[in-house]
């Protein structure tokens, strides 16, 4: 493979595409809850352990679970650490072709994965198939991308030696994974760690088992040989596991902040015994920000906005949850807005009409209600959706919080729902200082017309992403890479070019070429 | 048809024509250079959204950066930028050029200002459709906002028609009355629930204004001629008014439209589409169509491009020109199933219609052309004297809200492929006559 090429999303304006799509969640749904076992070296062990359910209707048991127990932890890393050295020794070229077979075979069950994302995660249908075409896509590109890498960068060269650089995989490599995107962030953490070499023992969030299980197999049916891939579903103490054990070279996590944090502080002990400093990368979210200056074409900032604050019911560590306006547009921003926020439909996302799914589970509800709750004890008028479905899902009404006060959790905390405060500004100046003062630094928006102010923005913005005249959601594989800096995340970029260096150790070979003064 | 098509083409002698060439020089002056052409779409673009000239000026001045030579935008443009005091009067400048520019291709501001533009180019010999640009429609006010415009508008327009003179030539075909007061709407500003995954949302909350829009028409004896946009909302916009034209109570009236685009690959499947519902509506006025080449060449191509979708137009230029020529003979054969009105400013697609339509038997009143206002004006003038009816598409609106349009048009007019663009830069005729 020469190029890469993004997976094609399906086009789900024509009806044919949508009707397939709903036979196979139907599908889905009549063959009954997936049984999701832990997998170590290719051995399978099941006894119901947890549940994962469908966020819509939240009786509706999707998967059955195995939970992974610390024992079989300590087996799992011990066996991948055994499988190490023979699978560092594969060349790029097949560890590639394996990762290749893989994406195929999520690209021949894409309609079946698609649904099942939209049962597992709640996940409306147009994410759910950009999920799994992304997850195709890290398969693809980083083996591409690993291939390219083993072959060393050019370095100096000078008469009598011969100096060469080469990265290896460093060894076992711990994958914990959200539920956000339940496909493409396990696959891509995984298949980064994969292409360059290193054996992985991956750990699904609780809540999308089933996703995992169909990443497992696709790998498994690509040939992956046994021991390079566990499947360790459980709750934080799976995590918690790994990531303490001595032989866990590289930790891969994306997720809260707060787990996060704790990952690095644990990962920065060296354990009796323990001869490697182990790597963290660690993707945590964001608190990000569009911002819309007085010359920005409204027609596009409307639709945009509501996409990347709304969209998935803001559950995307890219997803916009701060608004700042040019005072000079600012009311007529709020009114259509708050119009057009009127016209989001709530619903469960298996309806293609539905923009707003319900959330995962039932505390994130209430905690983006306490959040909205204080935004308005504290001063802030609020904009809801006024339609709810009924049913037990866990649905929250799109919100807009207009005049929260600064100190207020909706303008300092992540939310992780579809919450967004608006604040006027003063100009574009006064907006940047606002994204500034903030811990985060994942994503931002700038809507302005005028290329002089998007490249002082671009010049100063602290955001790992910035998105100029869109939304602020939606990174492709190879075209945006994606990632935050402060406290969002280790500067790592999914996607991109430099992302696979964190997998490897560099190794540098100088030989002496002179023998009696002959020089080759 | 290389006669009619070299009869409509030579005759380009009125004074008003003579001024036009002129704009089109500079307009293919400022095309020929990608980058100046681009400067100058988002200098009209923003420019509703800037307070002041000042503001206008530092836009250009920012859009002109690294062009090395700014050409016939220099006047107003790079020089001024290391002066403040020259740069105000090159924004104004500035501002007077893109005013002049919407005036060239919007007819006025509201109706009232456009009543008589409008009359004079019914004396002139031709008729219109009226267009109420609007920016999107993103609430439910503003797709309220915009049905209601077009009631007024529909009201207004019959008023002032009622007083213009008698003009057989235009008023009636072989089937009968043709009217006088033609809207065009936009599905997509009658709703802000369109969804190219759910049409049935759009559709469910645009039905109802669509068909109060319709009764007025028909109360009114009206032409509502509903326009065809992008991809994303064509399936809902089809059938929304496919279902409608078999509503009974719209068996006898209005006199409906439809627009069918030639440059999607699909489109003599949906023409067959339109044809059989047309004919099972079993309505006493016939479906009007119109045959345009399609005005989203750029967006569908890129959206395509972007998702990794095969492009729904035809990439081939010619390929949309065949295409259009086997649509015009669809259409014409249907005569008079379908009234079709062959809307283009390309001398062979409007010469091919009008040499085939006398070839079929058709009455010159039996079909139209239909131009673009500051676009087909030339066109107008040649399609008139040769005595066929010509419609010329008006738009109606504020600076803001016409900026899209007048930009889409720009593009359309400055397009290397495009047929003005060629006139423009003296290529000879015949050869823009040949087969596509």
């Amino acid at each position: 493979m020469t190029r890469f090429v993004n997976e094609s999303v399906l086009e789900l304006r024509r009806a044919v595409e949508r009707e397939r799509l709903a036979a196979a969640l139907a599908e889905l749904d009549r063959r009954g809850p997936i049984e999701v076992p832990t997998v170590i070296g290719g051995e399978r062990r099941f006894a119901p352990g947890f549940d994962s359910v469908d966020p819509g209707d939240p009786g509706r048991v999707v998967a059955r679970a195995n939970a992974t127990t610390p024992a079989e932890v300590a087996t799992a890393v011990a066996g991948a650490a055994a499988a190490a050295g023979d699978w560092r020794a594969t060349p790029a070229e097949e560890r590639a072709a394996i990762l290749a077979r893989a994406a195929g075979e999520l690209r021949r069950r894409r309609y079946e994965l698609a649904a099942l994302a939209v049962r597992e995660c709640a996940k409306p249908w147009a994410e759910a198939d950009a999920d799994v075409c992304e997850a195709i896509d890290f398969l693809e590109y980083y083996g591409w991308r690993a291939v390219e890498l083993e072959a060393g960068p050019e370095l100096i060269q000078l008469p009598g030696e011969r100096n060469t650089l080469h990265y290896r995989g460093r060894g076992v490599a711990a994958v914990i994974a959200p539920w956000n995107f339940p496909l493409a962030i396990p696959i891509g953490m995984s298949a980064a760690a994969l292409a360059t070499g290193n054996p992985v023992c991956l750990k699904p969030a609780e809540q999308s088992p089933a996703c995992a299980l169909a990443l497992y197999e696709a790998l498994e049916a690509a040939g992956l040989p046994a021991g390079v891939l566990s499947l360790l579903p459980g709750e934080g103490e799976v995590g918690a596991e790994l990531v303490g054990h001595p032989d866990v070279q590289t930790i891969a996590f994306t997720g809260s902040g707060a787990v996060g944090l704790e990952i690095i502080r644990r990962a920065a002990a060296v354990a009796p015994g323990q001869r490697h400093l182990k790597r963290t990368v660690v993707e945590m979210g964001g608190k990000n920000a569009i911002i819309v200056d007085a010359d920005a074409d409204l027609d596009d900032v409307v639709p945009a906005v509501l996409a990347s604050a709304f969209g998935f019911a803001g559950q995307k560590c890219s997803a916009a949850s701060r608004l700042l306006v040019h005072e000079r547009v600012a009311d007529h921003l709020r009114e259509r807005l708050e119009g057009a926020l009127e016209t989001m439909l709530v619903g469960q996302a298996e309806d293609f009409g539905t923009d707003v799914p319900p959330l995962i589970e039932a505390a994130s509800r209430q905690r983006a209600e306490e959040i909205v709750a204080a935004a308005a004890a504290g001063g802030g008028e609020l904009a809801r959706v006024e339609a709810m479905p009924d049913g037990e899902g866990f649905f929250f009404a799109p919100t807009l919080v207009f005049g929260a006060p600064p100190e207020a959790r909706v303008i300092t905390e992540e939310i992780f729902g579809p919450v967004l405060s608006v604040e006027p500004v003063a100009g574009v100046e006064e907006a940047c200082e606002r994204v500034d003062a903030q811990a985060h630094a994942l994503t931002g928006g700038i809507f302005t017309r005028n290329p002089r102010t998007v490249a002082a923005v671009a010049a100063r913005t602290p955001v790992g992403n910035l998105y100029v005249n869109r939304g602020t959601t939606g990174a492709m594989v190879g075209r945006q890479p994606f990632g935050g800096n402060r406290l969002s995340g280790n500067g790592t970029k999914a996607g991109g070019p430099d992302y696979l260096l964190h997998f490897v150790d560099p190794v540098a070979v100088t030989e002496n070429t002179v023998r009696h003064g002959l020089a080759p | 048809m290389l006669e009619l098509g070299r009869r409509l083409g030579r005759r380009r002698a009125s004074a008003a024509a003579v001024k036009r060439a002129a704009n089109d020089r500079t307009m293919a002056l400022v095309a020929a250079d990608p980058e100046l052409r681009a400067a100058l779409f988002r200098l009209v673009d923003v420019a509703p959204a800037c307070r002041g000239n000042e503001e206008l000026r530092a836009h250009l001045a920012a859009y002109l950066e690294g062009i090395e030579d700014p050409g016939p935008l220099a006047s107003f443009g790079s020089r001024a930028i290391d002066s403040r005091a020259l740069g105000r009067a090159s924004g104004g400048v500035a501002a007077t050029m893109v005013r002049q520019m919407a005036k060239r291709f919007i007819v006025g501001e509201t109706i009232v200002d456009a009543a008589r533009p409008i009359e004079r180019i019914w004396r002139d010999g031709a008729t219109v459709t009226v267009d109420l640009l609007g920016e999107a429609t993103v609430t439910e006010e503003e797709g309220r906002a915009y049905a209601r415009r077009c009631d007024e508008a529909l009201v207004e327009l019959s008023r002032h028609a009622a007083g213009w003179a008698d003009r057989p030539a235009v008023e009636a075909d072989s089937i009968g009355p043709i009217p006088r007061v033609n809207l065009s709407v936009k599905v997509t500003a009658l709703t802000p629930l369109v969804r190219a995954a759910a049409p049935e949302r759009g559709r469910a909350d645009a039905v109802g204004r669509l068909r109060e829009l319709m009764r007025r028409a028909a109360g009114l004896g009206a032409h509502l001629h509903v326009d065809m946009e992008s991809m994303d909302s064509r399936e809902m916009i089809l059938d929304l008014v496919l279902d409608l034209l078999a509503e009974p109570e719209f068996a006898a009236g209005p006199s409906l439209g439809l627009v069918l685009q030639a440059y999607l690959r699909d489109s003599e499947e949906m023409l067959e589409r339109i044809l059989a519902r047309a004919a099972a509506a079993e309505r006493s006025v016939p479906l009007t169509i119109r045959l345009v080449k399609g005005a989203y060449w750029d967006h569908e191509t890129i959206e395509a491009a972007q998702h990794g979708w095969a492009p729904p137009v035809w990439t081939d230029k010619a390929d949309s020109d065949r295409c259009f020529e086997r649509l015009t003979r669809r259409l014409l054969d249907s005569y008079p199933l379908v009234r079709t009105a062959i809307a283009s400013h390309n001398l062979r697609s409007v010469a091919y219609a009008a040499a085939y339509a006398e070839q079929i038997g058709l009455g010159p009143a039996d079909f139209e052309i239909q131009v673009l206002r500051g676009l087909g004006d030339d066109l107008q003038e040649a399609v008139v004297e040769a005595g066929l009816r010509c419609r010329v598409y008006c738009p109606v609106g504020d600076m803001v809200s016409g900026m899209a349009y007048l930009v889409r048009r720009l593009l359309e007019n400055t397009s290397n492929a495009s047929f003005l663009a060629s006139r423009a830069s003296g290529s000879d005729l015949d050869a823009l006559l040949g087969r596509p």
